[in-house]
């Protein structure tokens, strides 16, 4: 009796989080509504499922919609999620900590809750999804969907199912969801979140594991994946998506199916800033037709889906560090100004179908300068590991999985 | 009987100062005419209170000096933290009977700054020696010496405390041997594998590309605190570190000068050419912090490098 009146009485209570000194200094305006309006568990809750069923109806609709109206409905959803993540009492160490791991970076949950303001590609992967989704459900019962290094808010998927729950469209019989994330941090906030959608019946479990190690014990007919940065660089996309295929059924889909990885030759000022003087985002239909003409193609670097995955050879060099060989390029020749470009390397997303993320339409697919490579000119300090090569020349790319992967050139 | 003078410009040689006074052997302190500091004012101060006869070391000749200390009778003259070359004149009034104290194992650590690069090179004992002085600094036989430990965490201040420990020792097994005529000079063999040079402003710099762990940690525990301190640049700023310690990291793939790690626990863990070193103590503008606060107000995060710049 006892418990069960408390417990009654604990549904009811108002918000009044101890939050950890740092979270609330970051998120203090979305503290201080919560406190100021006097909510209930419930009434939170409410506004919370809104927020992201709002955000994916929007997202999900064949009719254009304006940036600033899809902008504020991601920061509505940002506004509700860090509320959850602040009930979840994370302690300051499980908030910031922040590590290198054998595969890659592993961001803090402080760091990481910024990603579902990510609008276009939250819009790309979740299109992508639900196309996936819907095929799959035509001829089974039921799937079950893995995502690894989800996050604190696995925001390419809870938005998603909070849809999908709201709109009935498909119920928690049909889809059995993994979540995956190292970070103990990462970890409460899912689980205060995935209670405060009420999504549980969607969740067939929240893991805390390595992705790179971890092993389902279902077969997996949809993996979802997006631990990436720019360049295609820093975490561990290519080692968590290496090793996760194998669970995939035969007719599992890796989401994203495609990324392609390339190359670009470019006059650092006209690309990162001319192009952009103009406008008002960054997006792929923003892009400045002169400057994208300036640019020199290298071509496709590395590509990544489910069959060059189980394909992949990798090797592993004296010092214990792991690479798998990507593209041989021929350096072009009868450029003019060759010595005064640098090398950018970007991403090209699809994540199903038509679905995905273009070049500049979020951060992960921005192009990244290299500033260590050099061709037809000299490295302006001689002190740090500069790659230097002439047009005309044989690169061979690398992709250096381990620590802190990206990129490495040889000169052939 | 012998009758000392002592040249000096710090408190640091207070306990030969008085060992000498009690044992009677004390016939002035030379302090030189140069910019007054705080360390040379103090001693000034001391000296006046004490009534102890006081010389002034001229930089442009010795003609005087020397008649004063013809006066007093001066036969002996021992030398610890002058800074300022002898010249021969003065050599040879004490023909052999001047000497120096110098804060290393002779012919190691020549030059002005011994205890600064021994304890930046990880040395766990010095030795206070005691030297005829010749023309050519910090070269002449050796009468007597006395070895000190150096634990790991000294710092400046440590070492200089227990160099001002051992001091009067030294001075007493020195004095006593004088007294029986019993010193043994013994030549300097060799030059030494190891110098204390001035120390240049891009020394006090870490560099990530070369500098091991146990390099980095006791470069920054030799500057702690002091004109010497050890600094680390992130953003263009260059920031005080005044203490880090070596941690294991089995981390391949990773370049030196990596953040590898912000924790509350662990602290601010930096990849390095041999390992990884953990940033305790970092001294700002704005403040003295820990790694781990260091990096969150100035926004350092692991994948951040401080020797690249990222894009
Ligand atoms: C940028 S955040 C969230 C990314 C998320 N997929 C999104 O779309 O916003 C990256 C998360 O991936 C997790 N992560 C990175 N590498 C991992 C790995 N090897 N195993 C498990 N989790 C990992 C981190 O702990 C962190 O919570």
């Amino acid at each position: 009796m006892e418990a069960h009146s408390s417990q009654s009485i604990a549904s009811l209570q108002y918000a009044d989080p101890q939050v950890d000194e740092l979270l609330k200094h970051s998120i203090r305006t979305q503290l201080e509504s919560l406190l100021k309006a006097k909510l209930t568990t419930g009434q939170r809750q409410l506004l919370l499922q809104k927020s992201f069923v709002d955000a994916m109806t929007l997202v999900l609709s064949n009719t254009q919609v304006e940036h600033l109206q899809l902008v504020y409905a991601f920061e509505a959803m940002y506004d509700q999620a860090v509320q959850s993540m602040a009930l979840a009492q994370l302690s300051q160490e499980q908030l910031t900590r922040q590590y290198v791991s054998a595969s890659g970076l592993i961001m803090s949950p402080h760091n990481c809750k910024h990603t579902i303001k990510d609008v276009y590609r939250i819009k790309g992967y979740a299109r992508g999804i639900d196309l996936a989704i819907q095929s799959k459900l035509k001829h089974a019962s039921s799937i079950t969907i893995l995502y690894p290094a989800c996050g604190p808010f696995a925001p390419l998927l809870l938005p998603l199912l909070s849809y999908y729950k709201d709109s009935q469209i498909f119920t928690s019989k049909q889809i059995n969801v993994i979540l995956v994330d190292v970070h103990p941090g990462a970890i409460l906030s899912l689980q205060q979140l995935v209670k405060d959608l009420q999504l549980d019946d969607f969740i067939l479990r929240i893991e805390a594991a390595d992705a790179t190690e971890y092993e389902p014990a279902e077969s997996i007919d949809l993996l979802v994946l997006e631990a990436m940065q720019h360049g295609f660089t820093k975490e561990g996309q290519l080692s968590i998506a290496k090793h996760l295929v194998q669970f995939l059924t035969l007719d599992g889909w890796m989401i994203p199916q495609n990324v392609s990885v390339r190359g670009m030759l470019v006059i650092g000022e006209t690309e990162f800033n001319q192009q952009w003087k103009e406008v008002e985002y960054s997006h792929s239909l923003n892009t400045n037709t002169s400057a994208q003409q300036d640019r020199v193609e290298l071509g496709e670097i590395l590509n990544i889906n489910k069959s060059t995955l189980l394909n992949m050879q990798e090797l592993e060099l004296q010092d214990g560090v792991k690479v798998i060989p990507a593209s041989k390029i021929k350096l072009p020749t009868g450029v003019k100004d060759m010595g005064e470009r640098i090398l950018a390397i970007y991403a090209h997303i699809d994540t199903f179908a038509d679905e995905g993320v273009e070049q500049y339409d979020s951060g992960v697919t921005h192009p990244r300068p290299d500033m260590t490579f050099y061709i037809d000119a000299k490295p302006r300090d001689v002190e740090h590991t500069h790659f230097v090569a002439s047009s005309g020349d044989m690169v061979q790319f690398y992709y250096q999985l381990s620590g802190l992967p990206g990129f490495v050139p040889v000169k052939l | 009987m012998q009758k000392f003078a002592v040249f000096t410009g710090s408190c640091q040689s207070l306990p030969v100062v008085q060992y000498l006074l009690q044992t009677n052997q004390l016939a002035c302190v030379v302090l030189v005419d140069t910019q007054q500091n705080y360390d040379l004012m103090q001693l000034q101060h001391w000296l006046q209170q004490s009534a102890i006869e006081t010389l002034t070391y001229k930089c442009s000749d010795d003609k005087g000096l020397i008649a004063q200390l013809d006066r007093l009778a001066v036969n002996r003259g021992l030398i610890y933290l002058f800074r300022h070359k002898i010249r021969p004149a003065l050599i040879q009034y004490f023909s052999g009977h001047l000497v120096n104290i110098h804060p290393s194992p002779l012919p190691d650590y020549r030059g002005p700054f011994p205890l600064y690069w021994q304890l930046r090179n990880g040395e766990n004992t010095t030795a206070l020696t005691l030297h005829q002085v010749t023309e050519s600094v910090d070269c002449g036989n050796i009468a007597a010496d006395v070895e000190i430990e150096i634990h790991p965490f000294d710092t400046m201040n440590c070492v200089q405390y227990k160099v001002a420990q051992a001091l009067p020792r030294l001075v007493e097994k020195f004095c006593q041997l004088d007294e029986k005529q019993e010193i043994k000079w013994r030549n300097q063999e060799g030059n030494g594998s190891k110098s204390a040079p001035q120390v240049e402003q891009q020394q006090l710099i870490v560099n990530w590309h070369k500098q091991t762990s146990k390099q980095v940690v006791n470069m920054a525990r030799a500057g702690n605190v002091d004109s010497g301190c050890a600094l680390f640049q992130f953003r263009s700023e260059a920031f005080q570190l005044l203490q880090a310690s070596v941690v294991d990291s089995a981390l391949t793939g990773v370049q030196a000068g990596m953040v590898i790690e912000v924790d509350r626990q662990n602290g601010l863990v930096i990849k390095t050419v041999d390992g990884a070193l953990r940033l305790d103590i970092i001294g700002t503008q704005q403040g003295v912090f820990d790694g781990y606060r260091f990096a969150v107000l100035f926004g350092l995060e692991a994948g951040l490098s401080l020797v690249q710049k990222d894009f």
